[in-house]
């Protein structure tokens, strides 16, 4: 909101204050100074920052009001030369000439209309211009000027007819019909809903109610009569109507911001008596008021004992009581009680209601810089937390073995989510027009890991080992029968080059393992099973669930040879997703330590050729089933495939190690048992040892 | 016998001036084949041991013995002197120290994730702890319970990234626009005392430039007890000041608005970001104490508890403190600039 220093001085006695004075004052209060410029005449522009619930401080009278406070000033109103409901003198009744049929006091709590005869509609006065243009306003004939500046300096939007332009010279409050036409202020024609107000005559909508007035009905220079209306509105109806119909106003602005009725014949009164001293005229006698009774402003009892509960800071009553009056309460300490009876200023019946409210207006006034820190902070001291420590172990674990962490949006297009949503759950986007393109939701992280690769790519990122990147992020999906069964997961997604697929597969498989043990200890079993149950983005002879101890906890997958092409990857990407809240669970580790084996144990590799199509899996029950005896250890060492081998053969070589805890094991105790393997494997798999 | 213990006086004497003369490797080398190579001097002299005789042998000997100790321990001595045992005993080619380091190839944590995990050490000494809640919530638990009512402008579709339409659904799905809904989620959940910080990712139809993102991330802390008062925030808030950006931190409350907390304020710091810029006040975010509307939303009495909460960005504070002058770098994942963090 944009302030001219003189026009706040001409509302404080003593009206002296100079801008450093008044953004120092309004900064404490809570109103920050944004911007400054010097005008012309020794004035300055000031613009203040107001937050959503003062729409009383989107005026001088306001802003003088908190400035007042702050500087121990006075308040000085406007004066006005006549009773404020009943006008200046004892013409013609108002009531004779017009009348308001408020058909919607529920969105309307106040409309008030007055009528001035004879006005002289021409240029304002140069007070007037030089006011309005010190807040950025043009200055357009003294009727329309006069409702202006009240405006600004009371926070009241007023509204001005020719009177002779209204049908039967009347008003109604009511909705607009269904697509009803209004001409605007602006000459914009606009077809209106049935959930906007308008103000209306005998026939047809003269206003769009809060927001701007009709074209037709406005003050011109060959108007004489004038129906000024002041009112308010409900700020909800008002914005949506606003809103809609993208019209922004400064009487918009304040109505959506809550404009009391306790302050609306007062503002008329002022808009009439500027009207009456620029262009003459004669006021008729009285003012309709249309609406429900005014309601008395709030009364509210503040607990001395609970003030000083909640700030922490030790007040009198009595300086309870003076800064609530300093922003115009009125108070009454009562001793017994230990409180202050707060009765609301008219301009503050909206905001100031509960007793936390005023509380609120004591610190304030006091000044938050009053609150003292302590040196000191009572703790009781707590476990450290161990998702914490397992989310950072895991993190830094990743780091380590070369996985940079990404952080990327978690939305994506429609074809992305597709991709990657498991066949019997439904992808979830946000409404299309806050985020064209790209509304989904991710239901995993890998199509934005997949498009941070090929960021990488195109920047021409080399790193020996290939690109690694992991990223902790959600996953959304919802089940498919009511669409409301929403299933947010917190993945663990991590990617890595495999320019050779069976070893990138390998690789992210250790990277599992060792991720899984450090969580969980030594002693997790991770399993890797086929999946049937196939997305897009898996690669269909490559996809796996990977389960720990028997449960499931995510996937790992090549990324499908298609999937590749949208992302134009150029080489082959292996991609896995860990459920980041199960594997966290796991830790700390559980283990405990075990002796070292105190004599030398025997390790006898073994190469054997066997069908392609036969898995390392079953080689290793193969052996293991058969129990050799003390065999402590099986490892897979290679797999060859070659001209020896022979056409869809492949020779596998594995690793049995073999150890006595109580001895030194000698090499015809394993003899036997290795006789035993390579005869198991040739009667199960057909295997034949090779040369 | 007189003759033969001087002959090996002035074989010492003669050994030890030549060593010292000895001035590389090679030097080295041909003195030692000189004195204690197998045809050397020293091998000369035992070999005339055999002419002693018998009852002179026992002296002779001795002095031979301490002859060759000498000489060999000079030899020891002279050698490291000189480095290295020659060019004879080199492992392989020539080293070059000058050559750069192989790195090993490890990557890194994102500096958002590293932010996050300084602040909660922070506040984490003062006894907070972490909570999580959903990214995609509901109306209810993002305005509702937050004193948030319908009709607010905060809720405005516009504004807000929705899943359901709010004119049409009841408790419409949303992505949350603030972590203060986590407050809502432990509150519902737990009894007081409570003392948590929520860090996590919010969601704002904001249009993006250097400072602005349609997602960013935020950090909420809650603290509710009996007799919390606003000289418990501004502590708690000062505490992590001087604890996060160092002993000079001061802090500021400025009166403020927000609708779930009353007394509410905007709380500015003077830090120095980095330890080669001036300290300077930053507007770094809201605060205030819990408004009763919320503890009445949650079921707690507000006669008996009372609590504070504060939230802020942690973009802001990782952009000052890594010079990051656009937030999109933050979100492109560029591996050349995450390396360099």
């Amino acid at each position: 909101m944009l302030i001219s220093l003189k026009w706040l001085n001409r509302l404080l006695e003593p009206g002296d204050l100079s801008a450093d004075d008044v953004e120092r004052a309004l900064t404490h209060a809570g109103f920050p100074v944004e911007g400054r410029e010097e005008l012309s005449g020794a004035d300055v522009r000031l613009d203040v920052e107001i937050t959503s619930n003062r729409g009383d401080c989107i005026s001088h009278i306001g802003l003088a009001r908190e400035v007042a406070a702050a500087t121990g000033r006075r308040l000085k109103l406007p004066e006005i030369p006549f009773d404020i409901t009943l006008g200046p003198g004892a013409g013609d009744a108002a009531e004779d000439a017009t009348s308001v049929d408020n058909q919607t006091p529920e969105v309307c709590p106040r409309f008030t209309a007055r009528v001035i005869r004879n006005v002289k509609v021409g240029p304002s006065p140069k007070w007037l211009v030089e006011a309005l243009e010190a807040v950025g306003q043009r200055s357009i004939n003294n009727v329309v000027d006069a409702s202006n500046y009240v405006l600004f300096e009371l926070g009241n939007p007023t509204h001005t007819f020719d009177m002779k332009t209204l049908a039967e010279q009347r008003l109604i409050v009511r909705y607009a019909k269904k697509d009803e036409p209004l001409v605007t202020l602006e000459g914009k024609k606009h077809a209106l809903r049935t959930d906007e107000l308008v103000v209306a005559d005998a026939e047809r909508a003269v206003s769009l109610a809060g927001v701007i007035g009709g074209l037709d009905s406005a003050v011109t220079e060959k108007t004489t009569d004038i129906l000024l209306e002041a009112a308010t509105w409900d700020p909800a109806t008002i914005r949506r109507a606003a809103r809609r119909l993208r019209i922004i106003t400064d009487a918009g602005h304040r109505f959506e911001r809550v404009v009391s009725p306790r302050t609306v014949d007062f503002a008329a009164a002022r808009v009439a008596a500027i009207i009456l001293e620029t262009g003459g005229g004669e006021m008729l006698a009285g003012a309709i008021a249309a609406g429900p009774e005014l309601t008395p402003p709030p009364v509210v009892s503040m607990r001395a004992a609970r003030c000083t509960g909640l700030l922490g800071i030790e007040l009198s009553i009595d300086e309870m009581a003076n800064h609530l009056e300093a922003l115009g309460v009125a108070c009454e300490v009562d001793a017994a009680t230990e409180s202050v009876r707060c009765e609301t200023p008219d301009h503050r019946t909206n905001d100031l209601r509960r007793e936390v409210d005023l509380i609120e207006e004591v610190a304030r006034v006091h000044g938050y810089e009053k609150i003292p820190v302590r040196e000191k902070i009572e703790v009781a001291v707590a476990p450290p937390q161990e998702s914490e420590r397992a989310q950072r172990e895991i993190g830094s674990l990743l780091a380590g073995l070369g996985f940079y962490e990404t952080v990327t949006f978690s939305f994506v297009t429609a074809e992305q989510a597709a991709s990657c949503a498991p066949p019997g759950m439904r992808t979830i986007k946000v409404d299309e027009e806050r985020r064209k393109g790209a509304p989904y939701l991710r239901p995993s992280v890998w199509p934005s890991l997949l498009e941070c690769r090929r960021v990488n790519q195109d920047a021409g990122v080399r790193i020996e080992e290939g690109v690694r990147l992991f990223e902790f992020g959600a996953g959304f999906l919802e089940k498919d029968a009511k669409g409301r069964d929403t299933v947010e997961t917190r993945w663990l997604a991590m990617i890595m080059d495999a320019p050779d697929r069976q070893e990138g597969l390998r690789r992210m498989r250790g990277v599992i393992e060792t991720l899984v043990r450090t969580a969980g200890g030594a002693a997790r079993n991770v399993e890797v099973t086929p999946r049937a149950e196939r997305r897009p983005i898996d690669d269909p002879d490559a996809s796996a669930d990977i389960a720990v101890d028997g449960r499931r906890i995510g996937v790992m997958s090549l990324v499908a040879p298609a999937a590749m092409k949208v992302y134009e990857l150029d080489a082959p990407v292996v991609a896995a997703e860990l459920d980041a809240d199960a594997l966290l669970a796991m830790y700390p580790p559980k283990s405990s330590a075990a002796p070292l084996p105190a004599f030398p144990g025997i390790e006898r590799d073994l190469s054997i050729i066997v069908d392609e199509q036969t898995p390392w899996a079953k080689v290793a029950n193969t052996v293991e089933q058969e129990r050799p005896e003390k065999m402590t250890g099986l490892t897979f060492v290679g797999v060859y495939r070659g001209k020896q081998v022979g056409a869809g053969k492949k020779s596998v070589t594995l690793r049995l190690r073999f150890l006595d805890p109580e001895r030194t094991l000698r090499h015809e105790e394993v003899d036997p048992q290795m006789q035993r393997v390579v005869k198991a494997l040739g009667e199960k798999l057909g295997a034949e040892l090779r040369a | 016998m007189a003759e033969l213990l001087d002959d090996l006086n002035s074989l010492e004497r003669d050994g030890l001036d030549a060593l010292a003369d000895a001035s590389d490797a090679e030097g080295l080398e041909s003195w030692r084949i000189a004195y204690l190579g197998a045809k050397g001097r020293l091998k000369q002299a035992m070999g005339s041991l055999g002419a002693v005789p018998r009852e002179q042998k026992p002296a002779v000997g001795k002095r031979l013995n301490e002859v060759k100790q000498s000489l060999e321990a000079a030899f020891e001595g002279r050698k490291s002197e000189l480095g290295g045992s020659g060019p004879a005993k080199r492992l392989g080619p020539a080293i070059d120290l000058t050559e750069p380091g192989l790195a090993p190839p490890v990557g890194r944590r994102h500096v958002i994730t590293r932010v996050r995990d300084e602040l909660y050490d922070v506040f984490g000494r003062m006894g907070f702890e972490v909570a999580t809640g959903p990214e995609l919530e509901d109306d209810e638990h993002n305005f509702l319970k937050l004193n948030i009512p319908e009709e607010h402008p905060a809720r405005d579709p516009i504004d807000n990234f929705y899943v359901d339409d709010p004119a049409t659904t009841e408790r419409p799905r949303m992505l949350r626009s603030q972590t203060s809904t986590v407050q809502i989620r432990v509150m519902e959940t737990r009894r007081p005392p409570l003392k948590v910080i929520a860090p996590g990712r919010v969601y704002r139809p904001d249009t993006v430039d250097a400072t602005h993102s349609f997602m960013f991330h935020q950090i909420e802390g809650l603290f509710v007890d009996r007799n919390v008062t606003m000289v418990d925030l501004k502590t708690t808030l000062f505490q992590f000041a001087r604890a996060y950006f160092g002993e000079e931190a001061e802090i500021r409350l400025v009166p403020s608005y927000f609708p779930f907390t009353e007394p509410s304020a905007e709380f500015y710091m003077k830090i120095r970001l980095r330890p080669d810029q001036p300290a300077r006040w930053i507007e770094l975010g809201g605060c205030g104490m819990v408004d009763p509307a919320v503890f009445e939303a949650v079921g707690y009495d507000p006669e008996e508890w009372t609590g504070f909460a504060f939230g802020f960005g942690i973009e802001r504070i990782a952009m000052g403190k890594y010079s990051i002058p656009d937030i999109r770098m933050l979100f492109e994942n560029d591996v050349r600039f995450l390396s360099q963090l």
